[in-house]
C-alpha cells in the first residue's frame, strides 16, 4: 500500500537496471520504503558468503523498487481496469444457476470442492464484486475494496472449475497484485507526480510470463502448420488471411508476436514496440470472433500501462477532467455537504434499484451495501479526514451500473432462463417452474419462457394454464414449430387426435422443415410410425453454455 | 541445489530482493509463475491446461464425447449433471469426469458405472479413455 515516506533507492545500486523513472522533473512518491533492506540477513539465520556479511546492506533493486508511474496514468488505468471488471461481474451473473446445480462441484483446488459457490452465493458475490470494483475504479476506499474483491474473486475462481477460462485465472492473479498498488492519490500529488510502485512492474512481468508460455505452448507441429489456427479463425478475418499471407504464416507470426511481447511489455524502453504490437495483436483477436469473452478487452486495457506518462498528463490537464477533479477533491468548505450527499446517494441508489433493477437479489444486496458508505464516511470522520462526498457519489454510480447493465442486456432474463433450463433437465420441476414464471414476468414478449412454462404446467396436469402459455408462445414464435408440436403431442396423449392433427399441421406451416412436426403429422394421419426419440418437441435454447 | 541457492543469494539482485518482505513476495510470485506452467507436462491429463497459459493450443481443440452406462444400460449424463460440466467433460477434463463417476457410484451404489470419453485431436490419433467400472477404479 502507498506510503509517503521512505528512501528513494540509489540509481547506482549494483542491481539497478538502466531504466529511468517516468518523469525525472516530476516529484516522486515512494510506495515501497526500503527500510527493511537495512536489516542484516545474517541475523535471520540465512547462510551467505563470508565477505558479504561485512558489506553494507544491499540496496533494493531499482528494477522493482524504482519503477515510477505518473498518477494520471495510474488513475486512468484504475478507472478502466476496475470498470471493465465491474461490467464483467454483472455480465457473469447470468451464469449463476450453473453453480451448485444438482449439488455437484469440482473445485480448481481439491480442498475447496465443498466450499464452492452455489447459485445464490455466486449471484450475490458478483453483485458485491461489481459494487466493489466501481468503488475501486472511482478511487473510493481502495485499501479495503481491492483486497476484499480480490478475496471474493479468488474464492469464485478457485472454488469451481466452471470459471475455467484463462482470463479468470489472470484476473485472480492481477487482483492479488493490485492489493499492493497505491491506488489513491495523495491530495498534494499532481497529475505529473510519479508514484513508485513495484506492484505495477509485477503486473507487467506477469503479462510477460503469460505471453512467454502462450508462445511456448504453440511450438507444436499442429500450430506451426496453421491447422490449429485454421480451425479457430473463421469469417471475414479468415478470408482476408487466406487471400493475403496465408494461415501458416499468421500462425508463425503469432508466436513471434507473443515472444516479442513477452519481453517488450515489461521493459520500458521497448514500450514503443509493445504498444502498437500488443494493441494490434489483441484487436486482431477481437476481430477474429474467437470465443474468449472479456479476455481481449482486458488485455487491451493492460496496454494503458505502456502508454507514455506524458500522454495521460496532457489529457488530465484538459479542462473537463480538471473540473471533475476539483469537484471531488477533499475540501473543508464542503464538509457540511458530505452527510447530505452520502444519505442522498444511498437513498437515490436504493430507490433506483428497488424500482428498476431486475437482477436477482439486487434489492437485498443494495440495502446491505447501503451501510458501506455510511461506515466509510463515519470512519473518515473519526480519523479527522476531510471530504468524503465521493463515497456517496460512488455508491450511487455503482448501483446505477447494476440498473444500466440490467436494462441494456439480457442478463436478468438469461439468469432465469438458464436456471429454468438446468432445473428442468436435472428433474427439479418446481424450481424450473418458479424460474420460468419469473422469466415470463420479466420478458413477456419472449416465446421461450411461455413455451417451457406451458410444457411444465401440462406435465403436472394444469391443462388450462399450460395450453394458454403454449398458445402465447405460438403467437410470439410465429416461425417455430415447437409450441404447436408440444400442444399437438399433449392433445394426442389425451386422445383428441383430430385437434392434435390440426395443431401438428399448423406446426408444419410455421416451420416447414421441422422434422418432429412432419413426423407427427404423418403419425397422427396414420401414414407412418413415429421414429425413435421423436416427439419430444423440446428445445434446448435455454442451455447455459458459452 | 543448496550451492545454487547460496550462489543466487550472493548475487546482488537476488540478495537485495530477499532482504525485504516485498522482495521475497515478488521473487516467490515470479518463480511460481515461471515454473507452474511446467506442471502441465507432468499431468496425467493432457487436456487439463489450467494455470499454464496455453491459450489456443492444439490440445484446446480436442473434442471428446463423454458417455456412461449403468449396469450396461446407457445413462443420460445431461439428466445427471449441468451442461456446463458436460462441456468441461467434452474437453476431456479427467478431474471432472472422475468426479462425475464418483457421484454416480455414490448415487447408484449397487450398480456398475462405466464412464468413458472418446477424444479426437488435431495432431494425434483418436483415443478412448475409461470404459471400465469407475466405481472399482476411480481414475481414468
Amino acid at each position: 500500500m502507498a506510503k509517503k515516506k521512505g528512501k528513494k533507492p540509489a540509481k547506482t545500486a549494483p542491481s539497478a537496471t538502466t531504466e529511468k523513472p517516468a518523469d525525472k522533473t516530476a516529484p516522486s512518491i515512494d510506495s515501497a520504503p526500503p527500510a527493511a533492506v537495512r536489516r542484516d540477513p545474517a541475523k535471520r539465520g540465512l547462510a551467505i558468503a563470508k565477505p558479504r556479511a561485512a558489506e553494507p546492506p544491499p540496496e533494493p533493486p531499482a528494477f522493482w523498487f524504482g519503477f515510477d508511474v505518473a498518477w494520471a496514468k495510474l488513475l486512468a488505468f484504475r478507472l478502466v481496469f476496475f470498470g471493465l471488471l465491474a461490467l464483467d461481474a454483472l455480465l457473469q451473473l447470468r451464469h449463476a444457476p450453473r453453480y451448485g446445480a444438482g449439488g455437484f462441484n469440482v473445485a480448481q483446488l481439491p480442498l475447496l470442492d465443498g466450499l464452492g459457490p452455489t447459485r445464490v452465493l455466486y449471484a450475490i458475490a458478483q453483485l458485491v464484486c461489481a459494487y466493489l470494483f466501481v468503488l475501486a475504479a472511482l478511487g473510493v476506499a481502495t485499501r479495503i475494496a481491492v483486497p476484499l474483491v480480490a478475496a471474493i474473486y479468488a474464492w469464485l475462481y478457485f472454488g469451481s472449475q466452471l470459471d475455467g477460462y484463462q482470463h479468470h485465472y489472470l484476473v485472480a492473479l492481477l487482483l492479488g497484485i493490485a492489493c499492493f498498488v497505491p491506488w489513491q492519490r495523495p491530495a498534494e500529488a499532481g497529475h505529473a507526480t510519479t508514484v513508485r510502485t513495484w506492484a505495477v512492474r509485477l503486473v507487467l512481468v506477469q503479462l510477460g510470463i503469460l505471453y512467454l508460455w502462450a508462445a511456448i505452448s504453440k511450438l507444436d507441429a499442429a500450430w506451426l502448420d496453421g491447422s490449429t489456427l485454421s480451425v479457430q479463425i473463421q469469417g471475414s478475418v479468415r478470408e482476408l488471411i487466406d487471400d493475403t499471407v496465408g494461415i501458416k504464416l499468421v500462425a508463425r507470426l503469432t508466436i513471434l508476436a507473443e515472444l516479442v511481447l513477452a519481453v517488450a511489455i515489461w521493459v520500458r524502453p521497448a514500450w514503443f514496440v509493445a504498444l502498437p504490437l500488443g494493441v494490434a495483436f489483441h484487436v486482431g483477436i477481437l476481430m477474429s470472433n474467437l470465443e474468449i469473452g472479456l479476455f481481449a478487452y482486458l488485455m487491451l486495457a493492460m496496454y494503458l500501462l505502456v502508454i507514455p506518462d506524458r500522454a495521460y498528463v496532457w489529457l488530465a490537464e484538459r479542462r473537463p477532467l480538471e473540473v471533475l477533479r476539483r469537484l471531488f477533491a477533499p475540501s473543508a468548505t464542503r464538509d457540511l455537504l458530505v452527510g447530505l450527499v452520502t444519505l442522498s446517494g444511498i437513498a437515490i441508489a436504493t430507490t433506483l434499484v428497488a424500482l428498476m433493477c431486475r437482477l436477482p437479489f439486487s434489492l437485498g444486496v443494495a440495502l446491505g451495501l447501503g451501510l458501506v458508505p455510511l461506515a466509510l464516511v463515519a470512519h473518515r470522520r473519526l480519523r479527522g479526514r476531510p471530504g468524503g462526498a465521493a463515497i456517496g457519489a460512488a455508491h450511487l454510480v455503482a448501483l446505477a451500473l447494476w440498473v444500466l447493465v440490467d436494462r441494456t442486456t439480457s442478463v436478468s432474463v438469461d439468469y432465469y432462463r438458464f436456471w429454468g433450463g438446468s432445473s428442468r433437465r436435472l428433474g427439479d420441476a418446481e424450481a424450473a417452474e418458479r424460474a420460468y414464471r419469473k422469466m415470463v414476468a420479466l420478458a413477456p414478449d419472449e416465446g421461450s419462457g411461455h413455451f417451457q412454462l406451458g410444457r411444465l404446467l401440462l406435465k403436472r396436469g394444469e391443462e388450462r394454464e399450460g395450453l394458454e402459455e403454449l398458445r402465447r408462445a405460438q403467437e410470439l414464435e410465429t416461425a417455430r414449430a415447437r409450441a404447436y408440436v408440444a400442444e399437438a403431442q399433449y392433445l394426442a396423449g389425451k386422445g383428441r387426435t383430430a385437434e392434435a392433427l390440426a395443431k401438428a399441421e399448423e406446426a408444419t406451416y410455421a416451420e416447414p422443415t421441422d422434422q418432429t412436426a412432419l413426423d407427427l403429422v404423418d403419425q397422427l394421419s396414420g401414414k407412418k410410425r413415429p421414429p425413435a426419440g421423436a416427439g419430444s418437441g423440446a428445445s434446448d435454447d435455454d442451455q447455459d453454455q458459452r | 541445489m543448496v550451492t545454487l541457492l547460496r550462489w543466487l543469494y550472493a548475487t546482488p539482485h537476488v540478495g537485495a530482493l530477499l532482504s525485504t518482505w516485498r522482495g521475497r513476495l515478488i521473487l516467490a510470485f515470479v518463480v511460481l509463475q515461471l515454473l507452474l506452467p511446467l506442471a502441465y507436462f507432468a499431468r496425467k491429463d493432457p487436456h487439463d491446461e489450467r494455470f499454464a497459459w496455453r491459450m489456443f493450443s492444439p490440445m484446446r481443440m480436442a473434442r471428446c464425447v463423454p458417455s456412461a452406462t449403468l449396469d450396461d444400460a446407457p445413462l443420460n449424463l445431461a439428466g445427471e449433471f449441468h451442461e456446463a460440466w458436460l462441456e468441461l467433460a467434452s474437453r476431456g477434463r479427467f478431474q471432472v469426469i472422475e468426479a462425475m463417476g464418483a457421484r454416480l457410484c455414490e448415487k447408484y451404489p449397487s450398480k456398475a458405472v462405466r464412464i468413458s470419453i472418446d477424444c479426437t485431436y488435431l495432431d494425434r490419433e483418436q483415443r478412448t479413455y475409461g470404459g471400465y467400472n469407475i466405481c472399482d477404479v476411480p481414475e481414468l
